[in-house]
């Protein structure tokens, strides 16, 4: 039988993050916690909602990093209890948040996940996927920062690029070419000018 | 849905919110999307990135769960930096919607390991926006002798910002500040690191400052040129400069700015505006933009210049078409001929500028050609309306060479 306390947290919770079911709309609940507020979710986080499990989780993300810090122990506690959740989407969740609050970054070991569905799920997935990537390895985009890079800085990114298919010969210098040596002496001529006056 | 799902229907499952709502489902639905991507070509690369990125970012729990998932798979050698490139594409969707994925994409990226220059960028990456005071402390890490990885600092949304910064029309820098800017755009975009068991080995700072004096005399031009005169005295400088790619990126930023004002071409007295021109200079040496471009070239071409006589439209439309004959001979053939075939299939183009397309093209190109330029680009030679006037009593003329050239080389599918 949940405590006073514990229903109160719990109630609070529903309030605050159950009411859209928009996960990205997470209610701010931050400047309400404390470490005893965040015990009594850990104790009260089994009987939550799903959806209300998920958006407290996902709030971590508005956490500032001293918070983290400060409340390092209560949110591992409670990530402890939600990696074995019964819904699959908590105990995912939970994971991939399992080395947010000492590190700040995400888990990305969901390979070797303490829940077996869990790890089921993300290998499936991952595995399955890996062959098709590697499949069509060579054709595909390049990353958003390529067309800033310089050429040795472009090719520790991503390695020597195949020369592009050559539809044709070419037999003429398109009309650009003559624009181009015309601005060119516009601009020599113009520099002189300026030199002159 | 787990049924309609477990059967392999996952395209029939057209509800993301109720299909989000488990993760094995969301799982296949994310496998059978992010495998369209991996196999789509150039046509409909854009259309599986919009569909998969909306699907991703239908929840903050898909888009983390998605985006953790990308991350391991772009670590592959052969195939991830497309994976990459996904994942970058589904985080500008996510911000363009408003949402802050700062804090996940800063969990994602290694830059826990760096908290100084990590809570540098998160605050301005979260409010989209560069400031000074975070600016200072990233060059200072930076311009120290053990500086963090030069990787945080390449985050598109990062240099998208410090790229306006220097280069938008209008945007005012603080003198005092302005060379820090430019310092780190630099750095992201020249200093390359050597990476063994994880350890960085070497940091080659070998071309920094060239891209630093590069980026600066651009900026420089680029801010203070108010006429095509003045631009043309420098222009001279910048083809020397553009060579510097982040330089090419900068001076396309400005030039897409300055060219799409509405009375632009109202006001240009010029056959062909400089700014244009130096488009053709851009295509020449970062062919990584060449999509960039033509997106440019293809806005302006269906742009309305109502103000414009008929034919002075016209041959501004010439003029334009004249940059995508460079671009073609630059190296990006199947976009722009499979464009203005489509211009011609929608009838809503006059057919004096398909024919001038197609003139301009024969002009330039001989033999061997790919089986793939002639099945795009033949029908349009052989139509009658388009190259009907072109063709000579005798027996050689371009359009009568190529198609008995093709015909005779190649088996053409119709």
């Amino acid at each position: 039988m949940a405590s006073h306390r514990e229903t109160d947290t719990s109630l609070w919770l529903h309030n605050k993050l159950g009411i859209s079911t928009d996960s990205w709309a997470g209610g701010s609940i931050c400047s309400q916690l404390n470490p005893e507020v965040l015990k009594n979710i850990q104790e009260c986080f089994v009987e939550l909602q799903t959806q209300v499990k998920l958006k407290f989780l996902l709030s971590f993300f508005q956490f500032s990093r001293r918070n983290l810090e400060e409340w390092k122990t209560e949110l591992e506690e409670i990530l402890e209890v939600a990696v074995v959740d019964g819904d699959p989407w908590v105990a995912m969740v939970a994971e991939i948040l399992k080395t947010y609050p000492a590190t700040g970054a995400l888990n990305m070991e969901i390979g070797s996940a303490t829940d077996e569905y869990t790890r089921k799920i993300f290998n499936d997935l991952a595995n399955d996927l890996r062959k098709l990537v590697k499949k069509h390895g060579e054709t595909g985009m390049l990353p958003l920062e390529c067309p800033y890079l310089n050429k040795t800085a472009l090719f520790t990114v991503v390695g020597q690029q195949s020369h592009p298919i050559k539809h044709f010969t070419l037999k003429r210098k398109p009309k650009s070419a003559a624009l181009r040596a015309e601005l060119l002496q516009k601009s020599t001529d113009a520099q002189n000018n300026l030199k002159k006056n | 849905i787990k049924l309609i799902s477990d059967a392999g229907f996952q395209g029939e499952i057209t509800s993301i919110s109720t299909a989000a709502q488990q993760i094995e489902v969301f799982s296949r639905i994310l496998k059978t999307s992010v495998g369209q991507y991996s196999e789509s070509n150039d046509d409909d690369r854009q259309k599986h990135i919009q569909e998969c990125a909306r699907m991703i970012c239908h929840g903050q729990h898909t888009f983390v769960y998605s985006e953790v998932l990308l991350n391991v798979l772009s670590q592959e050698p052969k195939g991830g930096p497309s994976i990459k490139r996904l994942s970058q594409e589904i985080t500008r969707h996510a911000i363009q919607s408003g949402h802050n994925v700062t804090a996940i994409i800063m969990g994602l990226n290694g830059s826990a390991a760096h908290p100084r220059a990590s809570q540098a960028l998160s605050s301005m990456l979260s409010r989209n926006a560069l400031n000074p005071a975070d600016i200072t402390n990233l060059y200072k890490l930076y311009s120290a002798t053990d500086p963090p990885p030069v990787e945080l600092i390449r985050l598109p949304q990062f240099m998208e910002l410090l790229l306006d910064s220097l280069f938008k029309p209008g945007v005012k820098l603080n003198p005092e500040h302005k060379s820090k800017y430019n310092y780190l755009l630099a750095y992201a975009a020249s200093v390359a690191e050597v990476y063994k068991k994880n350890q960085r080995k070497n940091t080659n700072r070998d071309e920094l400052k060239a891209t630093m004096q590069a980026l600066e005399k651009a900026h420089q031009v680029c801010t203070t040129a108010k006429g095509s005169t003045e631009l043309i005295a420098e222009l001279g400088t910048l083809y020397q400069y553009i060579r510097f790619p982040v330089v090419s990126m900068g001076v396309f930023r400005w030039v897409e700015a300055t060219v799409l004002e509405p009375s632009y071409f109202k006001l240009s007295t010029e056959h062909t505006p400089v700014h244009l021109a130096l488009l053709d200079e851009v295509a020449a040496v970062n062919p990584l933009l060449h999509p960039n471009i033509l997106d440019l070239l293809v806005r302006l071409f269906e742009s309305r210049q109502d103000e414009l006589e008929i034919l002075v439209q016209l041959e501004m439309r010439k003029m334009l078409l004249d940059r995508m004959v460079n671009l073609l001979t630059r190296g990006y053939v199947v976009p722009i001929v499979k464009y203005i075939k489509q211009c011609w299939q929608r009838g809503d183009t006059d057919i004096s500028l398909i024919r001038y397309f197609v003139t301009e093209v024969l002009e330039s190109i001989a033999p061997p050609y790919t089986s793939e330029f002639v099945q795009l680009f033949l029908p349009m030679v052989e139509n009658e309306e388009i190259t009907g006037t072109m063709r000579g009593d005798g027996d050689s003329d371009l359009v009568s060479d190529f198609i008995v050239y093709c015909k005779a080389n190649y088996v053409v599918v119709s």
